[in-house]
């Protein structure tokens, strides 16, 4: 198979139709286990799976009123799920637990969702243990012994490295970077846009990541000249064997930028399982997906990746719609995030004194670009004063602010942060509707009580 | 906005009302409750368990109100994320999610959904159970699906004096191991008494 046909059938729907006949390339939805060293490809299990098309309703055969409960004819052969052929293990959700702290909140079970509250996050570093925690599919239990990196596409030599040889190739970088879900803080959304919920201000954290440059890696296997989009591949799998493998792809700036890693170590430990053991990359400032967690594979392209990860999740309107409505049709993918800030101390609702200093201290962070400036409000945001900002630090790392406020009256007082970054953006007082409920970077609001 | 009283407690119900009464910043402590672990009941309930909660939750869908076209463009999004439903199946599910799910609608009332042709699907308790906390969706009787058959656990096990102790501990917390790598979902929410029921409605199988 010539890399011509590879590259068109990365290009080919993720996503296949079970009404439908059409089976897409064995390429594109290898499943890659580490641990056996074995490829399986999906073709596999829908041949599979099709074979059993007389298996009706699925999962249902025992329970014959079902069939005659939805009075309809009896659907046409869909596919009985089956799990994949060959998985790896799994890390149950208690063991992911038992490496976090109790504040952690969790707002899905399955797939394993959580995060800490604001006043939880007031640390310069994010702690591991805090680290929010999402996946599409399940968590596998990889090994590093095995583990392989290929990169392939439009390069001039493919490569395969084991974890060791990755090692030593190339200089190690130690950096902090954020790394924030796509929807946190999605409830904030009105109406209720459909996901994960997450918390007023949502899944995120600014750990420091070890690892090579993505750049160092791409720049030794040679580069072709139309390439465009580098796609990221993970060792995750679902539950099913026609589950959609999660591939997303950023563009060749992220790519060679030189924050841009893959990385094997968080916080000067190996990476926990959950947050990608042995390998991931690390698209700081860049929503969560485009930080493959588990990869194993990069194929350089020459456009965006085409699959259901890239194409119907992780997208907004280029012109926002009416809340309430469907994605249109010129959506654009989720990339950098826009500025946000929030407010780590003091936690609601704790008492302070009349007269007694309360020092209020946040984060502020923007995808690309930097912070320039954070200013505070204690009256609803009528007034606002600048806060004192760390500037420096590494370049996708958020920035610690602060601001001593002293209480003259008694009573509730609330206190607002507002960011603004580098190229004047500013956080809005409500995020922009869209129908996956992304980018809720709207001001963040804390209220306390003043006594006298 | 309609708020199901069942399903939007409190809480929530006064997080809506905030947000709607113009103040445009996030409510200032936002404590959701849990939303519901099973589907409710009505027309589709049965086949849209079995279809849509094999790879997560339930929560996934109680915990979400969505207008007709919203919920369409999930189902073809769930379908592309490799969900095994049919062409056939797709109308049915939507109505269903469309009907008892709904940002512009309520639900239909409780007795009504009680008179719809479901009802005659569970007779029995035990099937009840596994139908509404969608074992369904990944075990049938008789061949293995995503885990294992209800007759081929039952042969495993007949005899086996301990084994209605094991399985009702293994629904309850989940794992894997005995039959593959594959894990089945703790099911936190079980009572003993109806971890009881299904168990043995499976041994006899
Ligand atoms: C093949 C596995 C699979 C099946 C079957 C499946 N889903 Fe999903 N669903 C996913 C994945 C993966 C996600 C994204 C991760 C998450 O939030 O769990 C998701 C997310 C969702 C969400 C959150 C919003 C979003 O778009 O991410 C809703 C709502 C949802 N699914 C509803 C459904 C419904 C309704 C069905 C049945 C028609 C269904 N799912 C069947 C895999 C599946
Ligand atoms: C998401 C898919 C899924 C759902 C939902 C599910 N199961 Fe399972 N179940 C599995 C898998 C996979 C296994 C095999 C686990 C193993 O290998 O240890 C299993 C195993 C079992 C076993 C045998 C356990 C053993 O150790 O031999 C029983 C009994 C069982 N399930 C009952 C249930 C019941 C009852 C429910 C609903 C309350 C349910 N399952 C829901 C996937 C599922």
């Amino acid at each position: 198979m010539g890399l011509r046909d590879i590259l068109s059938a990365l290009r080919r729907p993720v996503g296949v139709h079970p009404g439908e006949k059409k089976i897409m390339s064995d390429k594109l939805t290898e499943h890659r286990h580490s641990d056996s060293g074995i490829t399986v490809t999906r073709r596999d299990f829908i041949t599979r799976v099709a074979g059993t098309g007389a298996a009706v309703a699925a999962g249902t055969a025992g329970f014959a009123a079902l069939a005659q409960a939805q009075g309809a004819p009896k659907p046409q052969a869909a596919a009985a799920p089956k799990p994949p052929a060959d998985p790896a293990g799994t890390i149950s959700n208690d063991a992911v637990k038992a490496e976090k702290v109790p504040e952690m909140q969790y707002h899905s079970e399955r797939p394993l969702t959580g995060s800490v509250s604001a006043e939880h996050h007031n640390y310069a570093v994010t702690p591991t243990d805090r680290m929010f925690v999402r996946n599409n599919l399940l968590t596998p239990d990889l090994s590093e012994a095995t583990h392989k990196l290929t990169i392939k596409g439009l390069v001039d030599r493919e490569l395969v490295f084991s974890m060791a040889e990755l090692k030593k190739a190339f200089p190690a970088v130690t950096l902090q970077g954020m790394v924030e879900c796509a929807g946190s803080g999605r409830q904030n959304f009105v109406p209720a846009a459909s996901g994960t919920r997450w918390l007023p201000t949502g899944g995120m954290g600014c750990p420091r990541w070890t690892g090579v440059r993505l750049r160092d890696v791409l720049n030794a296997a040679g580069i072709k000249p139309n390439a465009v989009h580098v796609a990221g591949q993970g060792g995750d799998f679902g539950v099913i064997a026609t589950a959609a493998p999660v591939i997303r792809s950023i563009p060749l700036s992220k790519a060679m930028d030189s924050d841009t890693l893959i990385a094997w170590g968080m916080n000067d430990g190996p990476l926990p399982k959950v947050h990608g053991f042995p390998l991931r990359l690390v698209a700081p400032g860049w929503v969560g997906s485009a930080s493959t967690k588990w990869l194993h594979t990069l194929t350089v392209l020459d456009a965006p990746f085409k699959g259901t990860y890239m194409d119907s999740s992780y997208r907004i309107p280029k012109h926002p719609v009416k809340p309430g409505e469907r994605m249109p049709k010129d959506a654009v993918s989720t990339e950098a995030w826009p500025v946000k800030s929030m407010i780590t101390h003091p936690a609601p609702n704790v008492a302070f004194k009349v007269g007694k200093p309360v020092l209020v201290e946040g984060r502020a962070w923007v995808g690309e670009g930097d912070i320039d400036r954070v200013e505070v409000s204690f009256n609803e945001g009528q007034t606002w004063q600048r806060a004192m900002i760390n500037s420096g630090g590494d370049k996708y790392a958020w920035r610690i602010f602060s601001f001593e406020f002293v209480p003259k009256n008694p009573g509730y007082t609330t206190v607002l942060a507002r960011a603004t970054d580098s190229r004047g953006n500013v956080q809005p007082m409500q995020s922009t509707w869209n129908p996956l409920g992304y980018f809720w970077n709207a001001i963040h609001r804390v209220g306390f009580v003043v006594e006298t | 906005m309609t708020i199901h009283r069942n399903f939007f407690p409190a809480a929530f119900a006064a997080a809506v009302f905030l947000a709607h009464s113009g103040m445009a910043i996030a409510p200032l402590a936002a404590q959701e409750q849990e939303p519901p672990r099973t589907l409710v009941q009505g027309r589709g309930v049965e086949l849209t368990t079995a279809r849509c909660v094999i790879c997560h939750d339930a929560q996934h869908i109680t915990r979400a109100k969505l207008s007709r076209e919203e919920w369409a463009f999930n189902v073809k999004n769930m379908i592309e994320r490799g969900a095994p439903i049919t062409p056939e199946e797709i109308p049915q599910i939507v109505d269903y999610l469309a009907t008892y799910y709904s940002r512009d609608s309520a639900p239909p009332a409780e007795s009504a959904a009680a008179e719809a042709p479901v009802a005659a699907a569970a007779e029995d308790p035990a099937q009840r159970l596994l139908t509404a906390n969608a074992c369904i969706a990944c075990h049938a009787v008789d061949r293995r699906l995503v885990g294992p058959g209800f007759r081929e656990i039952a042969q495993r096990y007949r005899g086996d004096s301990a084994a209605s102790e094991l399985l009702a501990r293994k629904i309850r917390d989940g794992g894997a191991g005995a039959w593959g790598q594959v894990p089945m979902p703790p099911h936190p929410q079980l009572t003993a008494a109806d971890l009881g029921l299904m168990v043995s409605w499976i041994m006899k199988q």
